[in-house]
């Protein structure tokens, strides 16, 4: 077969992939699909193996194949032309119940030849709280709505009591039928595409190129394995509580590269957590995996072939592994933990690929009421940037989205303001706590303030990287943490991790996130970056005096 | 009378004269000069001998501003933003599209962090003042951005796009205390929301308009000097042109003039042709670009982002811009394998110097260029006006790196690269046209530039267009589009209005309202036309809920609020497959471009009794891709006598491009000397 044609084939692939994205971001209803851009969209082969994801978020690197296998189990024979399948499952395959599957099986003359997958954060799906993930979840009932693979569509008729069913166990239908619509529509266009491209090209040729580009990928990482050096890498941290206990839960990562594998080995990671800051292996494996294709090659299309020579050894029933019935809510935050694990274990491995440690995950802030202005309900989701740590060539990035995401906006401040009964009172780079020194500094995390405008508004949240730092590397030192502050009535109070709690008009709320790793040793930082931090006022002159040793400051 | 347009790009500054008696057109160029190009516009006028004082308009199109932005060569720059905001310029928006890239990297702001100052005052998201403008503070700033050597501000407060007025009080503060900076306000840019993106406008607009003025004033006293005096205009990003002093206000409107021009080169093509839905494709030594136009009239966006790639969010900049989209694959874009093994093309270019191998100036790497030769699509003797051979030799040995690695010969090799090379373009046309919702069946493709006729019978067969049509002078699309575009501005106010509260004449009221800036842009503008002006009013429309919008064209006929509902249900159909009948909508963004309706050159017909022995020059052997090797004829495009048809496969050679017409194609020659291909 003709290489260049499958490769032009495969492009075409992930153009399909990247409209889907387009149509869903465009057409959907709520902010954390449209502005936030939590989703993601692609294609998996008639064996469920993902092929093509959208360059959009990387939490889904992983959980594509785990979706659409688990249809292909519990439907095996009865998957029909026309059919379209939702499901959220957090524990094998996913993250928490909001992100909705919508999956879509292809024919090509009666021939079963491919999926099309659309997941997106819906901003409400049930549960205890306005947004589904209360900290104070302990069971996945408490979460929302399960949907365990149910079809949405049957042979291109639409099953309206599902929709009847959702409608009324969602706080904000409209929101959730609207983005549900725009997850169809994605689908739907990805099949037309695939239809057109297996008429041009014949569906022979099709098949072929869903082996061919698994295998090519699979070869460059397998290659990027032989270049590692063998060994066992071994790499803990600490989850700073939860929110039914303030208590350390430690985490642990076991690495060993040999020849042409990597297992990653959790084992000696707590259990201890009832709350819903865990994760399912299907998040914990995409983590991975995401952490994995940015020291192999970040720019690559992004398929499971990559992942081919990755084992995952972990018990059941741990933070990182949780199962039937554990609540998943705040999965990104414990996740992202793995994913640092993983990344501080590759940073001593490979130099040129990693960074120090990172604010973590998205410290979102929810808050919801009614709007004065109209008597309208309103929800404000919003994840927050941070602080990147500092490498082996140049500085962290200040004010960033984390690891799990990727292009994901922050909020425009008109926009909020116009959209919710808030005014920000300010949003800077947040140089009061400090940062990750080194011969190249951390990035500096946020600041963003609001102050309420009207009564009755919930706010909770649930924080990581509270007490421990992001972690400094070859001498540089660690940066600050993530926490919120609110004040009312005069009083301030420093919060991390809060069930839903009320604030009222005047009551303000700062955001803040925290600052990224250093590089190196301070000492050797160059002068002249020393000089421009200063005079751009990221550092202080004492800072400059007593950590950069830089004599002549005025 | 004669029009002149004069287009300077990167190489050559291209000149074409329109005689408005005869209806002839005639080109020139000559090298550029970068250090100064005003030097290069005086010697193609030169270099043409027109009798200066018959020059009746005069349309400029430059790359200055774009240059001094993608060179980092604008000049010191500070902010002055609202208290509490400073960072919002390096903040940006926080996306990470690198998102597998553990050492993630953002866009360098233009201005660094000690020159971004904040002053005390708030105004609401409802345009009302919640903190007073203190100009009093400002003067410490002053200071220090004298003592830094400042040489422009830009001004952006929160929510200006609602209320204005702090932006101009600051503005007029520091005029007196501080004449000679050059200052911009966001709110005389863009009156759209998002701080972010307004801050950036215009800290963009104030990093080159120093430079703009000064080159600007330069070229008008050359212009004078020459005896040329009728009005001056340059080409606008938006398809418009404005005077030589709105561009010197505004000189961020310039910044994608040039494929703006070309696009318009298309609109004029469709108006001799009778055509109205165009896609446009050109093809340079670059990228190739890709535009749709419907029913005559180019699409305009304000989601432009400098410097945008998949893994680069790019510097947003809120000024209309002809929507197109561009992708790295031109005649010098470089072939490689990537780490799996698989042959890519572009975006590295080998530009024009070295350029391609087969140039042999130094360049060793294997071109798009090298491949068309190698193919023999491209005659090596007759290339770029004869005015230097292709060395086939050297494009083989180039060539040879992919073709060892692929295994295959050296034509298959070349083949290959040209394929790859056309699946990006024509993912990048689809992504104009059938993934907007445009069927191109009911489309024309035009190809411009000098690569644009080598592929445009391929890709116009491929995307199933009902025609491809190659006009005269190919490689001067841009400065022949400039000829026939219009003076236009552009303004736009966001303001929400919920389907059920909208009233048709509070609507009207607003774009009444816009209207009079429109005239009153045009009559405080010497060189602009005051007569004539032509409004089109477009609406940012969403469904409740959505965040983005989308833009309905709304016509004096249609302005009853239910006519426009039932309008933006149709547009969303067609841009997302799906409408949603029963929610609520709501009104956004108020658009209106107003524009003066300039004569267009009448072209006249060229009709000839040439015979088609003389035009054929030789046949020789042509790979046509998929469609194989064949011994294809050669025309000479000069000599080609109107009115008649051949078929394919068959080669039209001419001085600034070649044409390929594939087998099972036909060539027309129409009475306009273009080339018709079905």
């Amino acid at each position: 077969m003709d290489k260049v044609t499958l490769d032009i084939i495969w492009g075409k692939l992930q153009a399909t992939s990247d409209e889907m994205g387009v149509i869903l971001a465009k057409a959907s209803m709520s902010p954390v699909i449209y502005e936030v851009l939590d989703f993601a969209c692609g294609l998996c082969d008639n064996k469920g193996e993902c092929i093509s994801i959208q360059n959009g978020i990387t939490i889904f690197t992983g959980t594509f194949t785990s979706d659409v296998q688990i249809i292909l189990k519990k439907f095996d024979k009865d998957i029909n032309n026309g059919d379209i399948f939702l499901l959220n499952d957090p524990h094998y395959s996913g993250t928490h119940l909001n992100d909705v599957s919508v999956i879509k099986p292809i024919f090509v003359n009666d021939k079963l030849i491919a999926f099309a997958i659309a997941d997106a954060h819906w901003a409400d799906i049930g549960g205890s709280a306005p947004g589904s993930i209360s900290p104070q979840a302990s069971e996945i009932y408490q979460e929302g709505v399960q949907l365990p693979g149910v079809r949405l569509y049957k042979k291109g008729e639409i099953q309206k009591d599902i929709i009847d069913i959702i409608s009324s166990n969602v706080r904000y239908p409209t929101l959730a039928i609207g983005d549900l619509n725009a997850e169809v529509a994605a689908v739907n266009i990805a099949e037309k595409r695939l239809n057109e491209i297996v008429k041009k090209y014949g569906a022979d040729k099709v098949f072929t190129t869903f082996e061919y580009l698994k295998n090519t990928s699979e070869k460059i990482s397998i290659k990027a394995i032989q270049n590692m050096p063998n060994g066992i890498y071994e790499v803990e941290d600490i989850i700073d509580g939860d929110s039914f206990k303030e208590d350390p839960i430690p985490i642990k990562l076991k690495l060993t590269i040999k020849d042409e594998e990597i297992e990653f080995d959790f084992d000696g990671t707590s259990d201890f957590s009832e709350s819903p800051l865990k994760c399912g292996k299907g998040a914990l494996f995409s983590q991975i995996k995401t952490v994995f294709k940015s020291v192999v090659d970040p720019h690559g299309f992004s398929n499971e072939g990559w992942f081919r020579p990755l084992k995952l050894k972990i018990p059941d029933g741990t933070v990182f592994s949780a199962t039937y019935p554990e609540s998943t809510g705040w999965y990104f935050e414990t996740s992202s933990y793995a994913a640092d694990l993983v990344w501080k274990a590759f940073a001593s491995i490979i130099k040129n690929k990693t960074s120090a440690g990172h604010y973590l995950a998205l410290s979102p802030s929810f808050l919801y009421g009614t709007d004065h202005r109209n008597n309208e309900p309103f929800f404000a989701l919003e994840p927050h940037c941070g602080g990147w740590g500092a490498s082996n060539d140049s500085d962290g990035t200040s004010g960033l989205i984390g690891i799990l995401d990727g292009d994901t906006y922050n909020y425009s401040i008109e926009l909020f303001e116009n959209k919710f009964p808030m005014r920000c009172n300010q949003f800077k780079f947040n140089t009061e706590d400090g940062v990750g020194h080194g011969e190249f500094r951390g990035g500096f995390g946020l600041i963003r303030e609001y102050e309420l405008l009207c009564d009755d508004v919930s706010f909770y949240c649930a924080d990581g990287r509270t007490k421990t730092k992001p972690w400094g590397i070859y001498g540089g030192t660690e940066g600050s943490n993530n926490y919120k502050i609110i004040r009312s009535n005069g009083k301030e109070r420093k919060i991390t991790i809060t069930p839903p709690i009320k604030l009222n008009k005047g009551d303000t709320l700062k955001i803040v996130t925290a600052s990224g790793g250093g590089y190196g040793k301070p000492e050797n930082r160059e002068r002249k970056r020393v000089l421009d931090d200063l005079e751009n006022e990221f550092i202080t002159p004492e800072i400059a005096q007593s950590v950069y040793k830089l004599k002549d400051v005025k | 009378m004669t029009r002149l347009a004069i287009d300077i790009g990167g190489t050559f500054t291209d000149l074409i004269l329109f005689n408005e008696k005869n209806g002839k057109l005639t080109a020139y160029k000559s090298l550029s000069t970068p250090s100064d190009p005003s030097s290069g516009v005086v010697n193609t006028i030169n270099l043409s001998k027109i009798d200066t004082a018959n020059i009746s308009f005069f349309v400029h199109g430059g790359t200055t501003v774009i240059n001094a932005i993608t060179e980092r060569k604008g000049v010191k720059t500070a902010l002055i933003t609202t208290l509490g905001f400073r960072d919002i310029l390096g903040i940006m928006r926080g996306n990470r599209p690198d998102m597998y890239n553990l050492k993630p990297k953002k866009p360098t702001p233009f201005v660094d962090r000690k020159l971004r100052f904040e002053v005390k005052e708030r105004v609401t998201s409802e345009g009302k003042i919640l903190t007073p403008l203190n100009l009093e503070s400002l003067d410490e700033i002053i200071d220090i951005c004298k003592k830094n050597k400042v040489e422009s501000i830009a001004i952006q407060f929160l929510h200006s796009y609602l209320f204005t007025e702090n932006e101009k009080k600051c503005s007029e503060y520091i005029k007196k205390k501080f004449p000679e900076v050059s200052i911009t306000i966001s709110s005389d840019i863009t009156r759209e929301w998002r701080e972010f993106e307004r801050a950036n406008t215009a800290v963009l607009n104030a990093y080159v308009q120093p430079i703009v003025l000064k080159y600007f004033d330069n070229l008008e006293k050359k212009l004078n000097d020459l005896g040329i005096n009728c009005g001056f205009t340059a080409m606008q990003s938006n398809g418009g042109t404005t005077s030589f002093n709105g561009a010197k206000r505004q000189p961020i409107t310039l910044v994608e003039s040039g494929p703006a021009a070309g696009v318009n080169g298309a609109v004029l093509v469709g108006n001799l042709t009778n055509k109205k839905n165009i896609i446009y494709f050109d093809v340079g030594g670059t990228t190739t670009k890709c535009a749709l136009i419907e029913n005559g009239k180019p699409k305009v966006t304000t989601e432009y982002k400098l410097e945008w790639t998949r893994f680069n969010p790019g510097y947003p900049i809120r000024v209309p811009v002809t929507d197109l989209v561009e992708i790295g694959a031109g005649g010098g874009s470089i072939a490689w394998f990537d780490s799996g093994g698989s042959l890519k093309v572009g975006p590295q270019s080998a530009g024009a110097d070295p350029g391609p191998s087969s140039y042999n100036k130094g360049g060793i790497e294997p071109t798009i260029t090298d491949a068309k030769l190698i193919t023999g699509v491209i005659n090596p003797k007759n290339f770029a006006s004869g005015q230097f051979e292709l060395k086939k030799k050297l494009a083989e040995k180039a060539i040879n790196k992919i073709a060892s690695v692929l295994g295959v010969d050296l034509i298959t090799a070349a083949s290959s690269i040209v394929r790859v090379a056309e699946a990006n373009m024509i993912n990048a046309l689809k992504l104009v046209s059938i993934q907007r919702g445009y069927d191109p069946r009911d489309f024309v493709l035009v190809a411009g530039g000098g690569g644009g006729p080598m592929h445009a019978c391929t890709l116009g067969k491929e995307l199933g267009v009902s025609e491809i049509i190659v006009p005269p002078y190919p490689g001067y699309f841009s400065a022949w589009g400039m000829l026939a575009t219009d003076q236009r501005s552009d303004f736009a106010i966001t303001s929400l209005i919920r389907s059920e509260n909208a009233d048709i004449n509070k609507i009207l009221s607003i774009f009444n309202k816009l209207e009079e800036d429109a005239k009153n842009y045009f009559l405080s503008n010497n060189d602009l036309d005051k007569n004539i002006i032509d409004f089109e009013k477009r609406i940012d429309m969403r469904y409740l809920g959505q965040e983005h919008t989308v833009t309905v064209t709304v016509t004096e006929k249609e302005f009853d609020i239910e006519k426009i509902l039932k309008i933006f249900h149709l547009e969303h159909k067609k841009a997302y497959t799906f409408s949603l009948d029963n929610t609520s909508i709501e009104f956004v963004t108020f658009r209106l471009s107003a524009s003066s309706n300039s004569p267009k050159p009448k072209i006249k017909e060229i009709s000839n009794n040439y015979k088609i022995d003389d035009s054929i020059l030789e046949k020789r052997e042509v790979n046509f891709g998929e469609d194989g090797l064949h011994k294809a004829t050669v025309y000479n495009r000069n000599k080609l006598p109107t009115g008649i048809e051949i078929d394919g496969p068959l080669i039209v050679e001419e001085d600034s491009t070649v044409t390929m017409v594939l087998p099972n194609q036909k060539l027309t020659v129409d009475n306009f000397g273009f080339l018709r291909i079905k």
